[in-house]
């Protein structure tokens, strides 16, 4: 570098030259993009296609990988390969392989006098093939299988996984593109299959029924296909009586939540001062984020699939999908079902009311998918916007789809007392300067705001879960009564209600005068006990459930005779949770002999087996409850005939 | 700027992020929401930690040479304000990036950052180019 070549200019120019220059190019990059109406408009995405989660995972790797890891993705998964052709069409297939849980190795279950096998085709793909038992038990040798069939899709995969299969059901149905749930599913817990008979809660088929034995064989193109994928489209065509089903992408993905993304992808590809400049005071209106929407709105994302509803138009849902894009209002495109829900065509079934069994008698629901109708018969619910009240609770406010929960998927810090005490502060609620604390409990560390204000009394998929209907507990209402479990009873499983709604006079909480008088059976026996024996199928299903929680009062061995009744119900579910809280129980106490009892129990079993097991369970733990009252417990058994149900989740 | 005000602003540059290193330690340790639940921030905090802190370093050796290499006092007074600036920049531009950022890229800020690694790598090669005898004409008269 000679002197001749400089001059004034020349230093400054070229080492503050280039970063100057970008300096003028960034502002004027940022300020063109503020003020581009194109960058930040809302836009219609009604009918947009789907452009997969593939397409997010590079500007949202940590959303993604959340999203990867949670229960929403593998709802639904293909069990053929990828390049394989596939009896769906799939607009977007992830690239990550199915994750089929059961061993499909050889492995047969006989229930109801058929054997499933579960095995593979020399090509890996999962295969199912039902057959006929003789009344020994054995394969007849002759006739063909009723059911041999390659699994399609797998269904599920937190609590059980089921499998779904083409099959032409009805005669010349042969290529009608019909998919169909099988019998069986691999219950992903116990490391078992089941057969779906004993995954609802509905009384035992007959020996030999094949009608009983299929009574679960559902058709998934206009029934799973909905809640369990991402934009799902059933294409019936009601005139060629076949479908063609059509979804977005497999599983609950991104565009469930966020709506179609094409339109995003596309103003965001390549504008990187787009990308710089979005954040809450430029809402992009290309995508949904439903941490931005209102409550209402927000909540109606979650509640399209956890609230059951009616669609406005069926016809079109069933043919197009229901046209719902996140951000709207569902009450645009459906009405969710309450206990008075009616439908015009079953005037006369149940008084016109056909899902009255799906709800508690003070119309709380009882059922899993109903957590949005919870939410919204909860006083935290301000309603939808325009309606009085100050900004409400929605389902984000307890839940993330983003954390790195998967299970329940809680907003961190908001489990247990954190859910309340964001909105309710702990020292001015009620009670709150006495020694107990507010409700009393402050020394139970298996106590917090849930137990009593969202209690589990809702039944779902084999398990008993929190009530998302948030209520203060009055037992006293509610003495006399045995059509509903407390939240007070649930926990103090040896107690009666009379006892629970002493108890809130004494804690000095808020609570109903007694309406009615106490019965003389709730004087012999804690609520839980007479639920377990003369409540209907999901009030055994719940207190068998209720007696092994954690913090349920009581001895462990009067809870463990109390429990070996449950083995002997009708209900399989009802088998199912005694077994299940008797197993724990015996775990928690080292009872060996018990537990090798309880592991000849399977409540799936023979009658006769199932009958042997639980005697040699009952030689172990005793007497039944209410054995002095002989007549008692037969009125009790004799009342629970009547309140029979039939649940298909 | 003289040399003894740039060594002495490259070490106060290498006390800042270094202290901001502390900083973002103590945010770890304390389980800071918005720090652990964010990888984006923690990204860009760390690269601008990382990298003011070695880029105030850079600006020491950068004085140290502008010295050995009897860089005329015209040039050497305007690299050592770019090398200084450039340094900060790159600094400031991830940390401001990273603390105030949108869903899926840094806030606005981080545009300071190549701005700051222009005038640096202008900086280094005015470094590595000028001669002791080279002077703009105007200052050749002085001389």
């Amino acid at each position: 570098m000679t002197g001749g070549r400089h001059h004034g200019i020349l230093a400054p120019a070229l080492l503050f030259g280039p970063a100057l220059c970008w300096a003028l190019a960034a502002v004027i990059g940022l300020v063109w993009t503020l003020g581009d109406r194109e960058a930040w408009t809302t836009l219609d995405r009604h009918g947009d296609p789907v452009a997969g989660s593939d397409s997010c995972r590079s500007c949202h790797p940590t959303q993604w990988s959340t999203w990867h890891q949670s229960w929403h993705r593998t709802m639904t998964q293909s069990a053929i390969p990828a390049a394989a052709a596939h009896p769906l069409a799939i607009a977007r297939s992830a690239a990550t392989p199915a994750e089929i849980l059961a061993p499909f190795a050889g492995e047969h279950l006989d229930y109801g006098g058929f054997r499933a096998t579960m095995s593979r085709d020399p090509d890996g793909r999962p295969r199912v093939r039902v057959e006929r038992l003789d009344d020994a038990g054995e394969l007849r040798s002759a006739g063909a299988p009723v059911l041999d069939v390659a699994v399609v899709l797998s269904v599920g995969s937190h609590r059980f996984q089921q499998y779904v299969a083409a099959v032409d059901r009805a005669p010349d149905s042969a290529g009608s593109g019909e998919l169909w749930r099988l019998p069986v599913a691999w219950h992903r817990a116990e490391r078992r299959w089941i057969h779906m008979n004993g995954a609802f809660v509905e009384p035992e088929g007959e020996l030999g029924s094949l009608a009983d034995y299929e009574r679960h064989l559902s058709r998934w193109n206009d029934n799973c296909i909905f809640c369990h994928n991402t934009e799902p489209a059933p294409g019936t065509e009601p005139a060629a009586a076949r479908f063609e089903s059509r979804v977005g992408e497999l599983g609950i993905a991104c565009e469930a939540c966020h709506g179609p993304a094409d339109a995003h992808l596309e103003r965001h590809r390549g504008k990187p001062f787009r990308r710089l400049l979005a954040d809450r005071r430029l809402p992009d209106g290309s995508i949904t984020n439903p941490a931005r929407l209102d409550p209402a709105r927000e909540s109606a994302i979650c509640g399209r699939c956890h609230g059951q509803r009616i669609a406005k138009d069926i016809a079109a849902v069933l043919r197009e999908g229901d046209s719902f894009v996140p951000g709207d209002l569902l009450a645009a495109v459906s009405r969710p079902i309450f206990a008075d829900t009616t439908i015009a065509s079953v005037d006369g079934l149940d008084h016109g009311q056909p899902f009255a069994p799906r709800f508690w008698p003070d119309r709380t629901p009882r059922l899993s998918a109903y957590e949005y109708q919870g939410l919204l018969l909860s006083p935290c619910y301000a309603g939808e916007p325009g309606e009085a009240g100050e900004p409400g609770l929605g389902c984000g406010h307890c839940h993330a789809m983003h954390g790195d929960q998967p299970d329940g998927q809680v907003r961190a810090g908001r489990a247990g007392q954190g859910a309340c005490v964001s909105c309710h502060a702990v020292a001015e609620l009620g009670g709150a300067s006495s020694p107990g604390g507010h409700g009393g409990h402050r020394e139970h560390r298996d106590v917090d705001c849930l137990g009593c204000h969202m209690p589990k009394t809702t039944y779902g998929l084999l398990e008993g879960m929190i009530s998302h209907r948030i209520t203060s507990p009055d037992p006293g209402a509610w003495l006399g009564r045995a059509d509903q479990p407390d939240a007070c009873t649930q926990c103090h499983v040896d107690r009666s209600r009379a006892w629970a709604a002493d108890a809130m006079a004494g804690l000095g909480l808020r609570g109903s005068p007694p309406t009615r008088a106490e019965s003389p059976e709730e004087r012999l026996a804690s609520r839980v006990v007479l639920d377990l024996l003369g409540g209907d199928p999901l009030q055994r299903n719940l207190a068998a459930h209720a007696l092994a929680q954690p913090g349920a009062t009581g001895a462990v061995a009067d809870r463990l005779a109390w429990l070996a009744d449950g083995l002997e119900d009708e209900y399989p579910s009802v088998r199912w949770f005694s077994w299940r809280a008797m197993r724990t129980l015996a775990e928690q106490t080292g009872d060996a002999e018990l537990l090798a009892a309880l592991a000849t129990f399977d409540y799936l079993g023979p009658i006769d087996e199932r009958v042997s097991a639980q005697v040699r369970v009952r030689d172990r733990v005793g007497p039944p409850g209410l054995a002095d009252w002989p007549e008692l417990r037969e009125r009790l058994f004799a009342e629970r005939e009547g309140r029979a149900l039939w649940i298909g989740e | 700027m003289r040399l003894e005000t740039h060594l002495r602003a490259s070490i106060v540059l290498i006390a800042l992020f270094l202290a901001s290193g502390l900083w973002l330690e103590a945010m770890l340790g304390l389980r800071a929401q918005g720090w652990l639940d964010d990888p984006l921030r923690r990204e860009f905090l760390r690269l601008g930690h990382a990298h003011g802190g070695v880029l105030g370093l850079v600006n020491l050796g950068l004085a140290w040479a502008l010295e050995r290499l009897q860089t005329p006092a015209p040039w050497a007074r305007k690299i050592r304000v770019a090398g200084l600036l450039g340094a900060g920049l790159v600094g400031l531009g991830f940390m401001l990036g990273g603390l105030l950022h949108g869903p899926t890229d840094p806030g606005p800020a981080v545009l300071a950052v190549p701005a700051g690694a222009m005038l640096l790598l202008s900086a280094l090669i005015a470094t590595a180019l000028v001669r002791p005898g080279d002077l703009p004409p105007s200052t050749k008269a002085e001389t």
